[in-house]
């Protein structure tokens, strides 16, 4: 069974229609990227999967959940990063994952245990007791990517994870990704940058205007479309869809 | 666990450090400027000393001036050389008044029996209350003056002590104000100037209670939804609902612990102000009584009712604040959003210190009264005057503006409006295009 089962995901705004007909499932301990420009669509699937707005169309199956009938059951079995994410600049960072498993746990052991494995996977060490508004963007992207794994969760969701870091910080927290996933932990992520994503994840689906075009290894799409990258792979993607 | 996990992590958000330094310093404030004005009324309402340059120097005069002595006042006998510039005579004799008897003004009294002139020269060193009080005080001077050379007078024409006081006090007045049902033997003027003095400054809290909470939960939901931490809270497993009245109990809570702190830095303030005055007004220890016995002291029963509607008022700002701050999609839209918040309380703020609201024409009472916050700026008085329909109709109003607030609250937070509905003003096209962009 996969752990998560987009089918035909749609949401109609006023005059926009954001998302159209998006399908695609993520097995366990598979990382599934969507990919595509700003405005492709990728945040609002990503927030439809999330139970945080509700699809006009379409249902999405997490770990067996529906986010239509069960999105309490869903957001038990869910972590979410959204892009450019803030923490509370008040806190330390001690004080933020304390409270974020407090939200996510049942009892006070099992928090515990969420903050423990989170400072570990962080590895801000003893910046750990400070507050979070000296912290750098880098250093902030790592606390929360942090928190977003802490749980265990059988999906974790980042949308743009690396977005606005350097290099260093990218590489450390793809590597991070990777690893979580070898442990058997699922991610859907989004991104615009295509390159960076092909040496992440394992699957990925090309959004534009809303509707997911194609999805597939980096390498079987790039042998599909005669591609040396993922960009070309978009490229040919969209004059492929003009043309029919 | 998760709820109290929430209302703790909102407490220590609106408790910050300024927060608390902020609440210490009002009350230092208004502790010290109690005890400053404390001193200044005391010194502005201190008996009279009255400075004389009495040139006449007659026994008639000299009468007099012992008259005024007799009265409780202390009378300081000057000899200035020169007169001829007031503010140089005024900077020797180093004095704010002065009284000048002339020569002659026996012989014009007593002889011609002709209305005497004396000259009165004040310094008026500052336009503050104070210096009001001083005015007031030195007009007292001259009454005071008067009422000597007349008793002088009626005494050097045979008059006795009783006569003299028949003839100028032929009526004795009992005063005796009526409240709905209640009366008490007291002057009207009396109740209103303790009245006032006891209920003007509640306005002011009120308004600056709901400023300050409806900006604190306006920064606080909107910095969340900015921030993005409020997307990271509503797809973990816990309840809309929950986080939405997290956030409004400890808006609530915080908002009353300040309430508190106004009450009593303002009362203390207020306190130093009128301690002093109120004793003047009134000579009898029995007034406290009297306000009693007219239902216009309150029982501890009115001061819950007080609470309760200052409460509701506080509860319907902060779900509108909350609804416009759920809107915003950047941090300089907040900073404006307070306005129609501010501007619902400063009508009936403002009205109720000029006037009374209850007294106004109908049309524009019902008006002004649709402001759910007006309702706790006439509460004191609806309280005392006994207008109990009009304060519980008024209260059956706020709570039920309170549900239709709290239910859109409530539709807006379980929705997805919460992201996508957008109150930037003047700033739509921005806006529009941030949407775009995330998608």
């Amino acid at each position: 069974m996969p752990v998560l089962e987009a089918k035909g995901l749609t949401k109609q705004y006023t005059k926009v229609l954001a998302a159209n007909d998006v399908s695609f499932s993520i097995e366990k301990g598979e990382i599934f990227a969507l990919i595509g420009p700003n405005g492709a669509g990728k945040t609002t699937t990503i927030r439809m999967i999330s139970t945080l707005i509700k699809p006009t169309a379409g249902d999405a199956i997490v770990n067996g959940f529906s986010i239509l009938q069960n999105p309490e059951k869903v957001r038990e079995n869910i972590t979410y990063l959204p892009d450019e994410a803030g923490a509370y600049k008040s806190m330390t960072g001690k004080a933020y994952l304390n409270f974020m498993a407090g939200i996510f746990a049942n009892d006070p052991q099992m928090a515990k245990e969420y903050v423990q494995k989170a400072e570990k996977i962080c590895g801000l060490g003893e910046r750990l007791d400070e507050k979070i508004s000296g912290y750098s963007r880098g250093m902030i992207r790592k606390l929360l990517l942090a928190r977003a794994v802490m749980t265990s969760p059988a999906l974790a969701i980042l949308d743009e994870p690396t977005s606005g870091l350097d290099v260093i910080n990218a590489l450390e927290i793809r590597k991070m990704i990777k690893e979580l996933a070898a442990g058997g932990m699922s991610f859907l992520l989004s991104s615009h940058n295509m390159l960076e994503i092909e040496f992440v994840s394992d699957k990925v689906g090309i959004i534009t205007g809303g509707k997911l075009m194609v999805t597939g290894r980096p390498n079987e799409l790039k042998e599909r479309y005669n591609a040396a990258n993922l960009e070309e792979v978009f490229e040919r993607v969209v004059k492929e869809h003009e043309i029919h | 666990m998760k709820f109290i996990n929430l209302l703790k992590k909102e407490l220590k958000d609106l408790l910050s450090a300024q927060t608390i330094m902020g609440m210490v310093i009002t009350l230092v404030i208004f502790y010290g400027l109690g005890t400053i004005m404390g001193d200044v009324m005391e010194k502005a309402m201190s008996s009279s000393e009255i400075t004389v340059c009495d040139e006449d120097n007659t026994t008639f005069t000299n009468s007099v001036l012992q008259a005024i002595e007799n009265q409780g006042n202390k009378v300081i006998k000057v000899s200035p050389s020169d007169q001829s510039d007031p503010a140089k005579l005024m900077k020797n004799i180093n004095s704010d008044s002065l009284v000048i008897i002339p020569e002659g003004f026996t012989k014009t009294v007593l002889e011609d029996k002709k209305q005497a002139e004396l000259k009165f020269i004040n310094v008026m060193r500052n336009s503050s209350l104070s210096g009001t009080i001083s005015s007031e005080k030195n007009s007292a001077v001259i009454d005071i003056i008067k009422e000597a050379v007349s008793s002088t007078l009626l005494l050097n024409y045979g008059l006795s002590d009783n006569d003299i006081t028949t003839v100028k006090e032929p009526v004795l007045v009992k005063d005796i104000t009526v409240i709905k049902d209640r009366s008490a033997e007291i002057s009207y003027s009396a109740v209103s100037s303790l009245t006032m003095m006891q209920n003007m400054f509640l306005p002011i809290v009120i308004f600056i209670l709901v400023m300050f909470s409806s900006q604190m939960i306006i920064s606080a939901i909107s910095t969340e939804k900015i921030d993005k931490t409020l997307e990271t809270l509503l797809s973990a497993p816990v309840s809309r609902i929950s986080v939405l009245l997290a956030k409004m109990l400890a808006a609530a809570i915080v908002a009353m612990l300040n309430a508190g702190v106004y009450m009593i830095g303002f009362s203390k303030y207020m306190n130093g102000m009128t301690g002093g005055a109120i004793e003047k007004i009134s000579s009898s220890a029995e007034v406290s009584k009297m306000l009693s016995s007219l239902g216009l002291q309150f029982a501890p029963a009115d001061y819950v009712l007080l609470g309760l509607q200052m409460f509701m008022t506080l509860l319907i700002s902060l779900g509108v604040a909350l609804i416009l701050g759920a809107m915003v999609n950047d941090a300089k839209s907040a900073q404006t959003l307070i306005m129609p918040i501010m501007l619902c309380a400063m009508l009936p703020y403002l009205l109720s210190m000029f006037t009374s609201i209850n007294s106004l024409p109908l049309g524009i009472k019902i008006l002004i009264y649709l402001i759910p916050f007006t309702h706790t700026f006439t509460a004191t008085d609806n309280l005392m005057f006994d207008n109990m329909t009009i304060f519980w109709g008024g209260f059956a109003y706020q709570v039920i503006l309170f549900i239709i607030i709290m239910f859109f609250a409530v539709r807006l937070f379980t929705s997805d409006k919460i992201f996508t509905a957008s109150l930037n003003f003047m700033q739509k096209s921005r806006a529009k295009r941030q949407i775009n962009s995330d998608r």
